[in-house]
């Protein structure tokens, strides 16, 4: 498990599979609904310009996340 | 009507043109957005197929049917409790993996179904070709069409499709899910089997994935009545969860999409490498990491210029039209009927026509608000905004979504009230709701703009804009305030945001928003503004003696009016504004902001209207013509200032001084009513109470149409919250800055 890297991590122009979605509740009910499930592939694009939130791009859409719901996001090392 | 009315239901993810086909299939009026979750607001029309009568539904746009938030919650019922014969999912065709999600729920539901392949143009542009037969047929046979909402495409197919599956006895759509869980669905089925009163609701099937998935909506809504049911589902989630090793709502969101990939790979082809799109590349300068910010101020810099400055000039001119040639023609009329100088003419040209015009000002100014609200919507920027604003929202305990209601809130608090329903949680939505008040309003600009131009000639617009700044500081002090007293230690709530790509907008879109908008304000505000003209203007005529042989023939301050804001007015003397005039047009502004600048010119100018008008002797022609004239001066005034944003905009960097078009030299030419008014106030007034009177107005408590709007969303506790902290900001404010400034020795006007 040591390997073990969340979503917030990837550099822009990085690609990675999910593998789980952590968290609980509301906010891992909508990742799921917009198509974060295992195996998903996911690309970061940018940050906003301060920093905060974080441009993805999945399953051929846009979505952005803030850093701390893209913590709960387990990827692929 | 034998068969009653059928209903048909148009679902869809936000921002694929389910509202575009909406207004395709019906042709009725109402907004087209491109913000995430933007139709919330149930809209219905109505459409003919084969001769019938038939009414559509547009739900509002959600990702997913998991009653998470208001719209989900909103699409699910209607779709559960009002059993529309056929529902239309609207897929975007360029984006179909997502789609689809939304898709497979609203089919899992058992409800004939047409699936619309919207913006199918789009899709081929970007190499993406679908294969309509290949996904009915993975999709358990619906019947699928190819729409080009925007354009009026298909149509005629869809509407076709809608039949097939009005008559069609297709069976239900099942989508096969894991063994283990399927045997979970079977078991629980059974046992809801057994509750006809749930069966006769919902398909059973549904609700027991439902249950397994613990959908927190299904669960609070049974767990009352069928503790058993509840129990039974829990147990059996566990086991299968323990056996699979994950909870059964990740499995069940697992394998939707799997199964979404297998009718992918069945139906689409693409050709040609994924590359990047216009919109990619528009969005690498819109939300860079340095222009990102330096052009979102600009744009917004820019919505202001417009609303402010480029509809100035067909305000002058309705307002020129109606206090000139309009009261001159109403004025005849009435003497040509023997009512010169009586009462009757005193209530038509003070008190109807002054109402009137009083709203029709408006239109200038709120036309081009709108005008620029529906491009931000309709490209796709706002939800840029949101991404950008984010960060500094997030100060406020507020989302990135939260600047699309405030921004709302510089046209009208309440479209902006109702725009926080795109927020998903109710305490974001109050938050929002309650500072959007400060957002000074498109209707309280009139009344800085006759100030400040009275008080401050040619730098006005600084202190037009200091006051929105102070709206905006207000707004965040509040806010603070209430995220670190109110609501500490609360967690924070998901953004997950779709950011939807960058679409041309449709010119009959977004006039269609404007003039749905407009007209909308132009009803109420008739209503509303034109009762509250005459009840004040009765007010004023009604003596406070109450000796009617005095009626109409008194001095305001003997009059009602004059009595009733007597009474207020002292509580105003230390903010430098205590006469009971100002009083009284603060009074009238509760009832709407719009009234205000009305009030103004009947108090302090419509007293002498009546000598102005038939000193000027003019033909019907000379009328005419006078209108037309100025109506051209209005246009090449107006695109005068269209083109003057471009250097003003350059010319707050410093060191720049582009010059500024002027096509049409000003004259200081002020007709006769509003030169009375100015003068009136210039005698009620010191720059500095003016200063603080308009503060006052900035924060005082929001009209009555935005109180009602909040009763209604937020509830009767929280509205009176806003009305109590508000006057209490407004007053605070107001004698701040009355008594700051004679501190400072600028007492002196």
């Amino acid at each position: 498990m040591n390997t073990s890297r969340t979503l917030d991590h990837l550099m822009p122009g990085q690609t990675a599979r999910v593998r789980r979605v952590g968290s609980a509740g509301a906010l891992r009910r909508r990742l799921l609904d917009m198509g974060l499930v295992r195996g998903a592939e996911i690309e970061m694009l940018k940050r906003a310009p301060l920093g905060d939130p974080i441009e993805y791009r999945v399953r051929g859409y846009h979505l952005s996340l803030r850093q701390a719901e893209a913590r709960m996001i387990e990827i692929e090392a | 009507m034998t068969a009653g009315p059928f209903t048909i239901a148009l679902a869809g993810n936000p921002n694929v043109g389910k509202s575009t086909l909406f207004n395709a299939l019906t042709g009725s009026r109402q907004h087209v957005g491109n913000w995430p979750g933007k139709t919330v607001e149930k809209k219905e029309g109505r459409t003919t197929i084969n001769g019938r009568d038939i009414v559509v539904v547009d739900l509002p746009g959600t990702y997913s049917l998991a009653a998470h938030s208001v719209e989900e919650i909103i699409a699910r019922d209607f779709i559960i409790c009002e059993r529309p014969q056929v529902i239309i999912v609207v897929v975007d065709a360029a984006n179909l993996e997502r789609n689809l999600y939304l898709a497979c729920q609203i089919l899992e539901l058992e409800t004939p179904a047409v699936l619309a392949l919207n913006m199918s143009d789009e899709a081929h542009k970007r190499g993406v070709h679908l294969d309509p037969q290949a996904l009915s047929a993975a999709l358990g046979g619906i019947p699928v069409v190819e729409t080009v909402g925007s354009r009026g495409i298909g149509l005629d197919a869809l509407k076709a499709a809608i039949q097939t599956a009005l008559a069609g006895s297709s069976q239900p759509f099942h989508l096969a899910y894991d063994a283990l869980i399927e045997a979970g669905i079977a078991r629980l089925a059974a046992r809801i089997g057994a509750y006809p009163e749930l069966t006769a609701v919902y398909p059973a099937r549904w609700l027991a994935l439902k249950l397994l998935e613990a959908d927190t909506g299904i669960v609070a809504q049974l767990e009352r009545e069928y503790p058993a049911l509840i129990g039974a589902a829990r147990t059996i989630a566990q086991n299968i969860a323990e056996t699979l090793g994950d909870e059964l709502e990740i499995l069940i969101a697992d394998q939707r999409y799997q199964f979404i990939g297998s009718v992918i790979s069945a139906s689409v082809t693409r050709t040609g490498r994924a590359q990047i799109t216009p919109s990619e590349r528009i969005d690498t300068i819109l939300t860079h990491r340095i222009w990102g910010i330096p052009l979102f101020l600009a744009l917004m810099w820019v919505v202001f210029q417009f609303t402010a400055n480029v509809s100035a000039p067909f305000v002058d001119w309705i307002d020129g039209v109606i206090s000139g040639p309009i009261t001159r023609w109403a004025s005849t009329l009435l003497t040509a009927l023997g009512l010169g100088g009586s009462w009757v003419q005193s209530l038509v040209t003070d008190g109807i026509i002054a109402g009137v015009g009083g709203v029709l000002v408006f239109i200038p100014v709120l036309t081009f608000l709108y005008l620029a609200i529906a491009l931000l919507e309709d490209s796709g920027y706002m939800a840029r905004a949101a991404f950008i604003m984010d960060r500094v929202m997030r100060i406020l305990g507020l989302h990135g979504k939260s600047f699309l209601p405030l921004l709302i809130g510089f046209g009208c608090t309440v479209p902006a009230i109702y725009a926080t329903r795109t927020l998903e949680h109710e305490q974001d939505r109050k938050l929002t709701g309650f500072l959007a008040t400060f957002m000074s309003c498109g209707a309280r600009l009139p009344v800085y703009v006759v100030f400040a131009s009275l008080f401050f000639g040619a730098r006005a617009g600084n202190l037009i804009f200091a006051l929105y700044l102070l709206g905006i500081v207000v707004a965040f002090v509040t806010g603070w305030i209430m995220k670190h007293l109110i609501y500490r230690g609360q967690p924070p709530h998901p953004f997950v945001m779709e950011l939807p790509p960058y679409r041309l907008p449709t010119l009959s879109s977004v006039l269609r928003t404007i003039r749905g908008r407009i007209q909308e304000f132009v009803q109420r505000a008739f209503t509303i503004i034109l009762a509250c003209s005459v009840i004040i203007w009765l007010l004023m005529a009604l003596p406070a003696t109450l000796d009617w042989r005095d009626f109409n023939q008194v001095s305001i301050s003997d009059s009602w009016f004059g009595a009733i804001s007597g009474v207020a007015a002292p509580a105003f003397a230390p903010a430098g504004f205590g006469q009971p005039e100002a009083a009284g047009v603060l009074l009238s502004g509760f009832i709407a902001k719009e009234v205000i600048i009305g009030t103004i010119s009947q108090i302090y100018g419509g007293e002498t209207a009546d000598e102005a008008d038939s000193s000027t002797p003019s033909t019907l022609a000379d009328d005419l013509r006078e209108i037309v004239y100025t109506f051209g001066q209005a246009a090449v005034l107006t695109a005068q200032e269209a083109i003057n944003i471009l250097p003003r905009t350059a010319n707050l960097l410093p060191g720049v001084d582009l010059p500024e078009a002027n096509f049409l030299p000003l004259e200081a030419e002020t007709d006769a009513a509003s030169g009375q008014m100015n003068q009136a106030l210039t005698q009620a007034f010191t720059p500095l109470s003016a200063v603080a009177f308009t503060v006052f107005v900035l924060l005082y408590v929001p009209c009555l149409t935005a109180l009602t709007a909040m009763r209604l969303e937020f509830g009767v506790r929280w509205m009176l919250y806003q009305v109590v902290y508000t006057a209490a900001v407004a007053w605070v404010g107001a004698v701040a800055v009355y008594q700051g400034g004679l501190l400072l020795g600028l007492g002196g006007g």
